[in-house]
């Protein structure tokens, strides 16, 4: 038979008849087993999905469509002491993506999506892979790419929601800084919480996605702002598309708002002092002067009124999607840590500014009494070493009593008191500071904060080894003029020397005077939690005592002698308080060493009734009276509403 | 003996020809085949209801179409004699050949697959009925190498000849249709009556091509498939690794499925299906969407009309008056089976994601139509078989 038969029916004599065999019956029945057996597998497994689990599977289809969403808040506003508005909110956008949808793109389509979206939003696609990737574990909770879009883009997206499957614009509340860099350190800023911040707080309402106070304000009183999430569920489609109107099982309802104690004009006064006095300190040859803190209180109740620091930022920065090179910059060494608050967690020794805490703590103690006088000699010799330590003034060698020593800020007059407190068992100067306030964070209410170093015996035999381990005179004298290790911060001083100036109380300072409802229309605003400065604690001190300081404060900016004579003697209102200049080891780019940290706190009016202490420090500003003190001036300018230049005022280099 | 009837047969007029192939069918395979057409055209008006905004009727009336032409198709197919096929089995091999390598040249790429032609009113599919036709060229090939079978030669050569057009479909790609010529060209053999240690041969030559390609190749670098096309073949084994990525079309089905439970959420709540969490909800995955509807009474009722089919079809493949239309009778038996079986299996999750549409009810004109044709052969063959005096 040839390979390609005729095309005719089968010859029987080639092909035999065909007869079905017991070999083929057989054959023909594995086809029919085989075919019962695959359907009874299908019936089998439609039973037990459908019958057996139906309820579990319907459960989930259920869920399926449902999606569960949260609405974030409008967050409150933060408010000034006369209610101007420092932040609040303005509307933004939110873009983004539905992990659920994005996965069931083929990769190529999710690629040109991408690229698109990149496009459109300015993103790199490397970015939107990663944020698919984070949102993968969870691909039913939509992942932010992009925060505040230009709103012409927005109106793209959504106008061509075709092009961008699983790309959802939602909108939101972003925060808007209205007084542009006031107080930056003080209000802080907001952002998405983060993982380790989730784990701290998911018992008390913060779930992944939310925004959250970072510092300052914002972060302190962060449980007021926030306001309540709104939570509800809405039907949604296999692309992530919402179906229906959304049902609220919880409305989203605003945040609080927080009333400072703050007064912005008293605030951008500070703010310009602190900058003014570096200025000066440049024009004075103090070339490392690069920062700053200016503290204004109300000395009877211990509210802030201007709390400022410098080097500062731009809150903005954090709103929107974040620019990972500003953050850098901020985080620059050559920047100097702007979003640090050096008015509560700047750490400086406070060198004269001290002497009042030593001069109280000797008089409470009864080893020194203000009409005795002491020699104020160009330098004393002290201990079995015989370390010799200096007046900063070489030329002056008089006898005095203890509110001229103050005014002229004279050193060996305090190393002699300090000499006293060393042969004393219970280190009075210490135990004295500490109950002015010192080594102890203020409590202020916004961090992070200082609780700067009353150095003692027992913090040495802590912190050293060896020799350092002892506590000798040389350490008693140099803690006299608040040299040596002592550190506080600016906060602190103001508090004590809101002391001196109301007679003996120490206040609690605060920075936030309520909590309130907004108004709205027709509804006047409501306190929901005030926060009335606690009552200054009295400490029992000899009112003798604190007149004798106040005095010397008043001649320190008053008499011929005084330290910032120059600087306050003819302001129109009495000013009294004390310079200082502390030597502090600095590293700067290219400089490490010894520099002078200008300090001057005091207050005004000089009386019964003072009104507002003032403590101000320029970093690395030399002398007292040549930086901090003319920039504390500004601020009783302003407080006062004393035109500048309306009387006369100098600088002066002097302790 | 002596007296010739044969001039009055040949004269007796078409009416009485097509009389006696009507009185010949298999009117239980007909009542089975038509009401499962007429299940499918319900099941898919009513979950392509939403599908075309404005048009309710679009794909309902579109596979009515088709259902038509099938239908035509079915009527010709039964009434030509399969022998006429012995003679056409090259024409027939060549125009399969040609057409499948005109679309794998010349058709546009839709969905990134070359599989049809566009002649028109119609997207034709050659692979679709491709299968008919292997099964028309295997079948001839086997009658005639009758008395060979059970040399090496007769078997390779069988397999190579459904090999070489598997290939060209495997390329387009179409995966699954190409595992469905395998199936045909297995089934054939075995009912021929090819030796059982070919058959062990070929099953275990199999076996390791596919733990080639899935496994072995790729892991020596070499991909012959596509990722996702060896994540959709495995990922049915562990539904649960990946349930957002390769495998979230099972997910999605099989919670359809689910859902669905004992009579059916209907067509309104059906949200699975409406809210188009189910994919392809009106060709490969239109089984889950009737089982989301109409829950396991209605699912079950599909079952039962393709076992019905089935059964018909086994028996016969036993009434079958030749091995030429035993072997046509056995693979569109496998073939029927193995369509269904694979593309439910898919839908809950016990076979592979390979894209075989449900013969009758997925949305398709070439599918419809092979279908029709699949079915025409049974007939024909039980036809022959009848007037052979077998029963």
């Amino acid at each position: 038979m040839s390979s390609l038969p005729g095309f005719l029916p089968p010859d029987p004599g080639v092909e035999g008849p065909y007869r079905v065999t017991p070999q083929m019956a057989i054959r023909i029945a594995i086809i029919g087993i085989v075919a019962i057996a695959l359907f009874a597998a299908l019936f089998f497994r439609l039973w037990a999905l459908q019958v057996i689990s139906g309820e579990r599977y319907l459960e989930e289809a259920r869920n399926n469509q449902i999606r569960t969403f949260r609405a974030p808040a409008p967050r409150g506003a933060i408010i000034d002491r006369n209610g101007r508005l420092l932040v609040t909110n303005k509307p933004g956008t939110l873009v983004q993506l539905w992990p659920a949808a994005l996965l069931e793109l083929t990769p190529e389509k999710r690629r040109t999506m991408f690229r698109r979206l990149g496009d459109l939003l300015n993103l790199p696609q490397k970015e939107l892979a990663a944020a698919l990737r984070r949102g993968k574990a969870d691909p039913l909770t939509p992942v932010t790419v992009k925060e505040g879009v230009h709103d012409e883009k927005v109106m793209y997206l959504q106008e061509h929601q075709a092009k961008f499957p699983g790309v959802q614009v939602t909108d939101t509340h972003l925060r808007r800084y209205t007084e542009t860099g006031i107080g930056a350190q003080i209000l802080g800023y907001v952002s998405e919480i983060s993982p380790e911040q989730l784990v701290e707080r998911t018992d008390k309402g913060y779930a992944a996605g939310d925004r959250i106070g970072q510092a300052g304000v914002e972060a302190s009183f962060d449980r007021y702002l926030r306001g309540v999430a709104g939570e509800g569920d809405v039907r949604v489609d296999a692309l992530g598309q919402v179906t229906s109107e959304p049902k609220f099982s919880q409305h989203p309802e605003a945040g609080y708002s927080v009333r400072l104690t703050i007064d912005t004009e008293l605030q951008r006064a500070a703010e310009e002092a602190v900058e003014y006095g570096i200025r000066l300190a440049h024009e004075d040859g103090e070339w490392a002067a690069n920062g700053g803190a200016i503290v204004a209180m109300d000395p009877n109740t211990g509210e802030v009124l201007a709390l400022a620091s410098n080097p500062t930022f731009d809150p903005s920065i954090y709103v929107g999607r974040v620019q990972p090179n500003e953050l850098k910059r901020l985080a620059d060494p050559t920047a100097n840590h702007p979003t640090l608050n050096r008015a509560v967690g700047g750490l400086y020794p406070p060198g004269s500014t001290f002497k009042p805490v030593t001069a109280l703590a000797a008089l409470q103690e009864g080893f020194l009494s203000p009409t005795e006088s002491l020699q104020c000699e160009p330098s004393i010799t002290v201990g079995e070493d015989n370390q010799v330590f200096r007046n900063w003034d070489p030329y002056r060698n008089e006898p005095m009593e203890l509110t001229k020593a103050i005014a002229l800020s004279c050193d060996t007059y305090f190393y002699q008191v300090a000499l006293e407190a060393y042969e004393r068992p219970d280190s009075p100067i210490q135990r004295w500071a500490r109950r002015f306030g010192f080594g102890t964070a203020s409590g202020v209410g916004i961090g992070p904060e200082g609780d700067g170093l009353i150095p003692t015996l027992a913090w040495r035999r802590r912190t050293f080894k060896g020799i350092d381990r002892i506590w000798t005179s040389g350490d008693s004298v140099q803690l006299g003029i608040g040299q040596g290790d002592v550190l506080v911060t600016p906060i602190q001083m103001a508090r004590f020397y809101a002391l001196l100036a109301n007679g003996g109380k120490l206040v609690e300072p605060s920075l936030v005077k309520q909590i309130e409802q907004p108004s709205t229309e027709g509804n006047a605003a409501v306190v929901i939690r005030p926060f009335a400065p606690p009552k200054p604690r009295d400490l029992g001190l000899d009112p003798a005592a604190i007149r004798f300081i106040q005095e010397g404060l008043y001649d320190a900016t008053h008499a011929s002698y005084g330290t910032a004579t120059d600087v306050f003697g003819d302001f129109p209102r009495p000013i009294a308080g004390k310079t200082g200049t502390a030597e502090k080891y600095v590293e700067l780019p290219g400089y490490k060493g010894l520099r002078d940290q200008s300090w001057w706190c005091g207050f005004g009016p000089y009386g019964d009734d003072p009104e507002l202490v003032v403590c101000a420090v320029i970093e690395n500003g030399g002398h007292g009276g040549v930086a901090a003190a003319p920039a504390a001036l500004k601020v009783f300018e302003k407080y006062f509403g004393v035109e500048p230049g309306s009387y006369s005022s100098g600088t002066v280099e002097s302790d | 003996m002596a007296v010739r009837v044969e001039p009055r047969r040949q004269a007796a007029p078409l009416a009485a020809e097509i009389g006696s192939v009507v009185r010949s069918l298999d009117y239980v395979l007909v009542a089975a085949v038509a009401a499962l057409v007429a299940y499918g055209l319900w099941v898919l008006s009513s979950v392509s209801r939403n599908d075309v905004p404005g048009d309710p009727d679009y794909f309902l009336f579109r596979q009515s179409i088709n259902v038509a032409l099938g239908t035509i198709g079915l009527a010709v197919v039964t009434y030509v004699n399969p022998e006429i096929y012995r003679r056409l089995r090259k024409p027939l091999y060549l125009g399969l050949l040609a057409a499948l390598v005109f679309v794998f040249v010349f058709a546009e790429a839709v969905r990134g697959t070359r599989r049809w032609i566009d002649i028109g009113f119609f997207q034709l599919q050659p692979s679709e009925l491709g299968k008919v036709v292997v099964i028309l060229v295997l079948a001839s090939f086997l009658a005639e190498c009758a008395r060979r079978l059970g040399e090496w030669r007769t078997t390779l050569t069988a397999v190579g000849l459904v090999a070489l057009p598997g290939v060209l479909v495997f390329l387009q790609p179409d995966f699954g249709t190409a595992i469905i010529y395998a199936v045909v060209v297995a089934a054939g053999l075995f009912v021929a009556g090819t030796r059982w240690t070919h058959l062990a041969a070929l099953a275990l030559s199999a076996a390791g091509l596919a733990a080639a390609v899935l496994w072995v190749l790729p892991s020596a670098g070499v991909q012959i498939l596509h990722r996702y096309q060896v994540e959709r073949l495995t990922g049915f084994l562990n539904p649960d690794l990946d349930p957002s990525g390769a495998t979230y079309n099972v997910t999605q089905s099989i919670t359809a499925v689910g859902s669905g439970g004992l009579d059916g959420r209907g067509v309104a709540g059906a949200t699975q299906t409406n809210m188009n969490y189910l994919p392809e909800h009106t060709t490969d995955f239109i089984f889950s969407a009737l089982a989301e509807q109409r829950g396991f009474l209605g699912a079950s009722l599909l079952l039962v009309l393709y076992a019905v089919v089935v059964w018909r079809g086994v028996k016969t493949i036993a009434l079958a008056p030749s091995l030429h239309t035993a072997v046509i009778a056995a693979a569109c038996v496998a073939a029927l089976v193995f369509q269904v079986f694979v593309n439910i299996g898919m839908t809950i999750g016990i076979a592979p994601v390979t894209g075989i549409p449900l013969p009758f009810v997925s949305y398709g004109g070439s599918s419809m139509i092979a279908s029709f044709a699949l079915v025409g052969l049974l007939q024909a063959v039980h036809v022959r078989g009848r007037l052979a005096g077998r029963s």
